[in-house]
């Protein structure tokens, strides 16, 4: 593997050290995560590429993929519609960003939460709410009949405009986080500098904050747009047939098993537009953005050094600006000042109720009495919640849901905290290198994943059982783990562990006494986001449980194709509860780890 | 409030065409502060403050940190809305003039310069949105560049400079549209000494130039005094004092502003009597001496500064010489610096330039301190 390629690389730099020295290399704690990713996740992967290219001569499948109108269709929509929800999101993302920048104290915080909560709510969760909202019978359409906007309730659901709303709301907070991040990085002065030197709102937007804060918008609309491609989950729930997505394509042939390696061709297809973004971004961005690193970039480079020739090259742009857009700015901002103050607030409160809205009405509806989802309940009652926890399936699934989420926080803690422990620590070439491959199985699109992992799990027969979807679902929890510890490493002071070192403590009294308090709260967080992982997968777990063996998800996943009945808005309710309980009760360090980030 | 833009922008650029241009009388505002008042929740920042300040003038805040400066220069470019009082530029109200119609220059601490345009782009920025031609802006943008000394670094981006020039360039953009009004909030804190104090030459060289009516902030007592026409000594969201410098060194109303600003030795004294003009006093070591009499005098017991620089060693008594012990004595080049124990406890410090014949007195030794009667300030 990687690391020990870079030893074997430099023997000459330190020929003397014996093999106790070497044992005590903090590089070596990379090797069990790397082993655990190169079995579970990396081998899977190529696996499945081989497979793709099995067929005679080797691109067969492949082009089989692309010259199906059906599928290239599919593939031209599925890259359409990640398009408009990147879009969609920095449109609306930017206000709301500017909000909680621009907010103080209490409501400041109670702003970030609408936002970031929805985040850490299980993406199924999230989508059903919507159905819900847009139902015939759902808040919606009631209230449009209701002011006489329409006749009769109208079918909002099953469109490509629910599809896209739908995932804009799921992706959004990735988006403001981001961006929001880039913000705050900001000196405050430069805004203020703007005003000073004449220019409104707008223009100080436009000229100023846009132009410095656009690599935060840019890793949000590729974190977005690359998510957005491998989607399943929502475009299934709320699309119509005409909105299919290629991943829904993927799950569809792997249920009629068709030819071994067209359905890979599939997966390959999907992975590699999805490396491929991955990479231009990165060149462009630095590969950090995937997990929320800021690339310590070379600061702008003048475009001409001395005596700037005017009419150059700029000439054209500059006219077109001195024409058009500076004059433009000028009479926006002789608008009142007030204006643009509103717009940001009415666009970041609809965000918010975007957000939250549907959370609620799915709370709401958890209380009623009918066996039917209307809003709002005529009748309120605990009826679906008795039916819940009596239900012998529903509380199988929840058992197992919890006993995976256990053990797969466990695996993800373990190996990703020694992973994150070995890249800080060692003195590693290539750190980003490896820092990338951990973090990795982020952007892989779940199908793709899952699909890979089906046949390893079937060669090992652990289809089904609760070790194999616990090391399935530590594939996503390591680099979560990961990049939380790394951060809350680099936070600890190094003096620290040397001075208590040079006292005559040794390793493992220093990591126990001194290292391990300080990351604790970043542990503490790590082992919550990592269970909350696992405990909400569903399209890993579709490829890889058994009919005996449902978890949560996949038992909300039937009843939502199923029946709508209000027990889905229970199990909600319930989900909902834990994220929220789980981050007020680790808030204190939610903040410390995000802090550190 | 509209900018007169029009007739500077067309002056050809030059020395001597900008000598004339600009008179002293020139360009600058009056600024009225009156009773303004400004809290954030149940904390006053700035409590029922007035400051009157004349076109042209240079008046600085001065005042430790947390005392309100800030929110003072914040009020007046229009960051923040007054609670209550009221701002007048030119006999009128500026409450409703959104900051950035106010068309006031300002620098900040942290430079705030644009790193994503270039010095020349930085400096022009206000000549873009206040609608000027290119060739008009480029022309002034030139100007301004050659009067801060930045003419090479037109074409450089902000942060390929150090941060002396960047504060530099950030005072050039202020400047760029001859604003009637400059503000600038602790600019060359952020610079070294020397840099420092460099820097503040100029500043007073380009208010003399343009003639604009410059509000500075700073906590550096020495930076205030050297630059000012006036200070405002503030404390705790109130002005102290405003005055001109000496006689805020010399005559300051308080002990915190004798202790804020230079070196002081406040003496603890009782009334004897009055004398004219002058009062009798005596120390709580039992010894007479003489002060200008203030205005108005409450009780008996009074505080007396005296500068260190005033204060007189001597190897034996004289009239009026209260005995001492010598606690420290440092040489420090052009002056010497000496702590000398009263019998009373209290410590006084002594500063006397250095000269051929001196020698440092011995810790311990005894010696005689003494000041003319002009020297001591009665603090009310
Ligand atoms: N936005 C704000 N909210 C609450 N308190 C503030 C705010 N801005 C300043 N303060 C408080 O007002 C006081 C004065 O601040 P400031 O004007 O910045 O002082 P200075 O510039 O003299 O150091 C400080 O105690 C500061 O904590
Ligand atoms: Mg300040």
């Amino acid at each position: 593997m990687t690391q020990m390629d870079t030893h074997q690389g430099n023997p000459g730099v330190t020929p003397a050290r014996s093999l106790s020295e070497r044992l005590k290399d903090p590089a070596l704690l990379l090797i069990p995560a790397f082993a655990f990713l190169g079995f579970m996740y990396l081998l899977p992967l190529i696996d499945l590429m081989q497979t793709s290219v099995e067929g005679d001569p080797w691109w067969a499948d492949l082009q089989r993929v692309l010259s199906v109108p059906l599928y290239f269709d599919s593939l031209v929509r599925t890259m359409n519609i990640a398009l408009t929800v990147a879009l969609l999101c920095a449109l609306i993302g930017y206000p709301a960003a500017l909000l909680i920048q621009r907010t103080k104290g209490i409501t400041q915080v109670l702003v970030a939460m609408a936002i970031i909560l929805p985040y850490f709510i299980a993406i199924l969760i999230r989508t059903y709410a919507w159905m819900v909202l847009l139902g015939r019978n759902g808040p919606i359409n009631k209230f449009a009949v209701w002011i006489g906007a329409f006749d009769e309730p109208v079918g909002l659901l099953f469109n490509r405009g629910s599809v896209l709303l739908g995932m804009t709301a799921v992706l959004l907070p990735i988006m403001v986080l981001s961006i929001y991040s880039s913000l705050s990085r900001l000196d405050p002065a430069l805004v203020r500098a703007a005003m000073a030197n004449g220019a409104g709102p707008l223009a100080a937007f436009w000229r100023v904050l846009l132009p410095l804060t656009l690599p935060g918008v840019g890793a949000g609309f590729l974190l977005v747009f690359v998510q957005a491609l491998g989607f399943f989950i929502t475009p299934s729930l709320l699309g119509g047939p005409g909105d299919m997505m290629f991943a829904m394509h993927i799950t569809q042939q792997a249920d009629s098993i068709t030819g071994e390696g067209f359905l890979q061709a599939l997966a390959v297809v999907l992975l590699v537009l999805t490396l491929i973004v991955v990479a231009v971004a990165g060149r462009f961005l630095g590969f950090e953005f995937i997990w929320g690193g800021e690339r310590k970039a070379p600061m702008p480079k003048a475009r001409e050094t001395l005596d700037r020739p005017k009419p150059s090259r700029g000439g054209v742009k500059e006219a077109l600006a001195d024409r058009a857009g500076w004059p433009l700015l000028r009479w926006l901002g002789a608008l009142n000042a007030r204006w643009g103050e509103w717009t940001v607030r009415v666009l970041a409160i609809c965000v918010i109720a975007t957000l939250v809205l549907p959370i609620v009405v799915v709370m709401i509806i958890s209380f009623s009495k009918a066996s039917y989802l209307t809003f709002p309940p005529t009748e309120y009652s605990l009826r679906w919640y008795e039916k819940f926890f009596s239900d012998r399936n529903w509380m199988s699934a929840f058992w197992n849901s919890l006993f995976i989420a256990l053990m797969s926080a466990g695996i993800s803690v373990t190996l990703g905290a020694t992973a994150a422990m070995g890249i800080v620590r060692s003195s590693i070439r290539g750190k980003s290198t490896l820092m990338l491959l951990l973090v990795s199985p982020i952007i892989v699109p779940p199908v793709v994943l899952g699909l890979s992992l089906y046949s390893l799990f079937l060669k090992f027969d652990m289809v089904g059982t609760y070790w194999g979807l616990a090391a399935a679902h530590s594939i996503g929890g390591i680099p979560i783990v990961v990049v939380i510890v790394a951060a809350a490493l680099q936070g600890v002071d190094r003096r620290l562990e040397q001075g208590a070192a040079v006292h005559g403590a040794s390793p493992l009294t220093v990591f126990r006494k001194v290292t391990l308090p300080a990351i604790a709260p970043g542990l503490g967080a790590a082992v919550f986001f990592a269970f909350l992982h696992s405990f909400d997968e569903l399209v890993l777990t579709l490829f890889l449980s058994s009919p005996r063996m449902k978890t949560l998800p996949l038992m909300l996943w039937g009843d939502i194709n199923y029946q709508l009945n209000p027990v889905l808005a229970v199990v909600s309710t319930l989900e909902v509860l834990l994220v929220v309980g789980g981050i007020i009760l680790a808030r204190p360090v939610f903040a410390r780890a995000r802090a550190d980030t | 409030m509209t900018l007169k833009l029009a007739d500077p922008v067309v002056v050809p650029g030059g020395a001597d065409a900008r000598r004339d241009d600009v008179s002293r009388a020139g360009i600058g505002s009056g600024i009225t502060i009156e009773n303004v008042t400004k809290r954030y929740g149940a904390f006053v920042a700035a409590d029922r403050i007035c400051l009157d300040i004349q076109p042209g003038e240079f008046v600085t805040l001065l005042g430790p940190s947390g005392s309100g400066k800030t929110t003072l220069l914040n009020l007046l470019a229009g960051f923040q809305r007054v609670d209550g009082g009221e701002i007048r530029v030119d006999g009128k109200p500026i409450q409703n003039v959104p900051v950035h119609k106010r068309g006031f220059g300002m620098v900040f601490q942290s430079y705030a310069l644009f790193p994503n345009m270039t010095v020349a782009q930085n400096v022009g920025f206000p000549m873009r949105m206040a609608g000027i031609s290119r060739a008009d802006s480029d022309r002034r943008v030139a100007e301004t560049l050659g009067m801060m000394q930045l003419s090479d670094s037109a074409a450089k981006m902000p942060s390929e400079m150090s941060g002396g020039q960047q504060q530099r360039v950030a005072i050039a953009r202020s400047i760029v549209m001859r604003p009637k009004v400059v503000l600038m909030d602790e600019p060359l804190s952020a610079l070294d000494r020397r840099l420092r104090e460099s820097i503040q030459m100029e500043i007073r060289d380009l208010h003399r130039t343009i003639g604009s009516t410059f509000l500075f902030v700073t906590h550096d007592q020495s930076e205030a005094l050297t630059m000012s026409d006036r200070i405002a000594v503030m404390d705790a969201g109130r002005i102290i004092q405003v005055d001109r410098p000496e006689t805020i060194y010399r005559q300051p109303c308080n002990r915190f502003v004798a202790g804020f600003v230079g070196e002081s030795n406040l003496i603890d004294a009782e009334i004897v009597r009055r004398e004219g003009a002058a009062l009798v006093l005596r120390t709580k070591t039992g010894h007479l001496f003489r002060s200008p009499a203030p205005d108005e005098v409450s009780g008996r017991n009074v505080t007396v500064l005296v500068r260190p620089e005033r204060l007189i060693l001597s190897d034996v008594p004289g009239q009026e010489s209260i005995p001492a012990r010598v606690k420290s004595a440092l040489f420090l080049g052009e002056i010497l610096r000496i702590e000398v124990t009263l019998d009373s406890g209290e410590t006084l410090l002594v500063r006397c330039s250095d000269s051929a014949g001196q020698t440092l007195p011995t810790p311990g030794s005894t010696v005689h301190v003494s000041w003319g009667m002009s020297d001591g300030w009665v603090l009310a």
